[in-house]
């Protein structure tokens, strides 16, 4: 509504523009052409949910090999990439087999964590998998800090079709399969 | 004694059915509001409640109603309650001198009834304009009663800008009453009869258009909505002068800007655009042969030109920002108010030279 800036002589067409509200009409006309072409961008979000990308981040998850074995090693080496210090791993030895470990205890406090994959990037085995979960929700913070157990079910749930375990590995541990990967094969 | 028990009755009823036909339309007002708002900016308005969200108004009204009733410490609780109360009733008492329907008169059992109006007064727009002035005390009242600051610069907001916007209200509706010669609502609207072209907005001697849009901008600010909010302005002052009020007495409040806002489009209906005058002479269903079903017809347009009115409400809404205050106060008394003097003189002139 600010008087248009003279100089010297009135703009008649800017002065006409303002006593015919020529700017608020132009506004008018697009609210109005929404209406009439009315095409909502709203998704009815618990009735109709949005298909999401290939590389989603959601839940982080334990994982298995298909004959049901874990396959974390207790390595801590996602512990020691989490940025937000998510993860807790308490590594032990297999009973009976003094060189090869595994995770006794496994705590993830997701109220901190950030979805960054830094610890799937991390960890060598290929143990922890990310999942299309998001509807995480809980009236209760404490249902957020998981155990191994939870983990691993997540995990279940989220991949019903499992890494076969090479014939190599031990049923109770790993090789770390990706950290060899800069030697080339032996060729046969 | 029982003829007069009869007219109280009679009253009553009258009184009831518009009270019932306003609340009905401020239920509906809040569901379309929401809805033409979330269709102008792609969104859909509230969905949940029922098929497409018919419902919600309900939902709301029992939400309010079973809500904590709070006084905030340090609050003055004789006027924190009366201020709701203060805004409401006279928002609804405005609508007593509203014709909504021909002006015709019915002879049952002795008794005369005119369906369509309940009272006559034949200073009808004054009285309006006197119970719009009181409802501003509500907001006031309300505001400083709150013991809040935000609720303190909402009312103080409201008084400077009622006030100032008052004022062109009462310059913009002049014009119409020295062309009609009456103060009162039912003369106004039967002197517009005839088709469009006798609508005081389009009359002969002096056309009221000026004071047309000076009037629904006034209005507009009167009853505080955007572009002209600033007493309740979200983003300044969380929810204004009502702020600190939940529960009924917020739903008070709420009812009252909304009764406002259809009152005040029936006032501008009335005044300007021929009240429950079909834009032709007389009316399609008369020229059927059923003259004594036209009212029909009447009230149909008078509920059309009254939503029309609403749904501009609306639509400013969705595209105007608020204005800052000074920019408010500006407009009003450096704008609004020399137009509407301007339409006054030459309105004066035309009449007494063409009239």
């Amino acid at each position: 509504m600010a008087p248009p800036a003279t100089t010297g002589r009135l703009n008649l067409l800017e002065w006409l523009k303002t006593i015919t509200f020529y700017e608020l009409l132009v506004g008018m006309k697009t609210t109005l052409s929404h209406l009439l072409h009315y095409k909502p961008i709203t998704l009815q979000y618990p009735h109709e949910k949005r298909t999401l990308p290939d590389n989603y981040r959601g839940m982080l998850a334990l994982l298995r090999y298909d004959d049901g074995t874990e396959k974390c090693v207790g390595c801590d080496l996602c512990e020691a990439a989490c940025p937000s210090r998510v993860i807790r791993v308490v590594s032990a030895e297999v009973p009976g087999e003094p060189t090869k470990r595994y995770s006794k205890e496994y705590y993830m406090d997701m109220t901190r964590c950030l979805f960054c994959g830094m610890c799937v990037d991390a960890c060598p085995v290929d143990a922890l998998g990310m999942t299309r979960e998001f509807e995480w929700a809980v009236y209760d913070k404490r249902q957020l800090h998981l155990n191994k157990a939870q983990l691993l079910a997540i995990g279940d749930r989220s991949y019903p079709v499992r890494e076969k375990r090479l014939e190599l590995q031990h049923p109770n541990t790993a090789f770390f399969n990706v950290a060899f990967q800069h030697i080339p094969q032996k060729s046969e | 004694m029982t003829e007069l028990g009869l007219r109280l009755a009679v009253s009553l009823t009258q009184i009831a059915a518009v009270t019932g036909i306003v609340i009905v339309t401020v239920l509906l007002l809040t569901l379309a509001e929401r809805k033409v708002l979330g269709w102008m900016q792609d969104r859909m308005g509230p969905m949940e409640v029922g098929p497409y969200g018919i419902l919600q108004p309900f939902a709301d009204a029992i939400k309010l109603f079973f809500k904590e009733d709070l006084v905030p410490a340090g609050a003055n609780k004789f006027l924190f309650t009366m201020a709701p109360i203060l805004a409401l009733i006279p928002a609804l008492i405005g609508f007593a001198v509203i014709p909504w329907g021909p002006n015709v008169t019915y002879e049952i059992g002795g008794l005369s009834i005119k369906p369509f109006i309940i009272s006559d007064i034949n200073i009808g727009i004054l009285y309006i304009l006197a119970f719009a002035s009181i409802g501003a005390y509500g907001i006031i009242l309300g505001g400083w009663a709150s013991n809040s600051k935000y609720s303190l610069l909402g009312g103080l907001r409201s008084a400077a800008q009622v006030i100032s916007y008052e004022l062109n209200v009462g310059l913009s509706i002049v014009g119409v009453l020295l062309i009609a010669g009456s103060l009162s609502l039912v003369k106004i609207t039967d002197a517009q009869a005839g088709g469009f072209w006798n609508w005081y907005a389009f009359a002969f001697p002096a056309p009221q258009l000026f004071a047309l849009v000076v009037y629904v901008i006034s209005a507009v600010a009167e009853t505080n909505r955007v572009p002209f909010d600033l007493p309740e302005a979200e983003s300044e002052l969380v929810a204004g002068f009502f702020t600190e009020y939940s529960g009924l007495r917020f739903a008070f409040f709420y009812l009252a800007e909304y009764a406002n806002m259809v009152l005040v489009s029936c006032v501008a209906t009335a005044l300007f655009l021929g009240g429950w005058n079909a834009p032709y002479p007389g009316t399609l269903i008369g020229y059927l042969g059923l003259p004594s079903f036209a009212w029909v017809e009447n009230t149909m347009w008078f509920a059309f030109k009254t939503y029309s009115f609403l749904f501009l409400f609306f639509w400013l809404r969705a595209t105007l920002p608020r204005l800052r205050y000074d920019q408010l106060m500006r407009f009003g008394w450096k704008v609004m108010l020399p137009i509407a003097l301007a339409n006054i003189v030459v309105t004066a002139l035309a009449v007494f030279f063409f009239g």
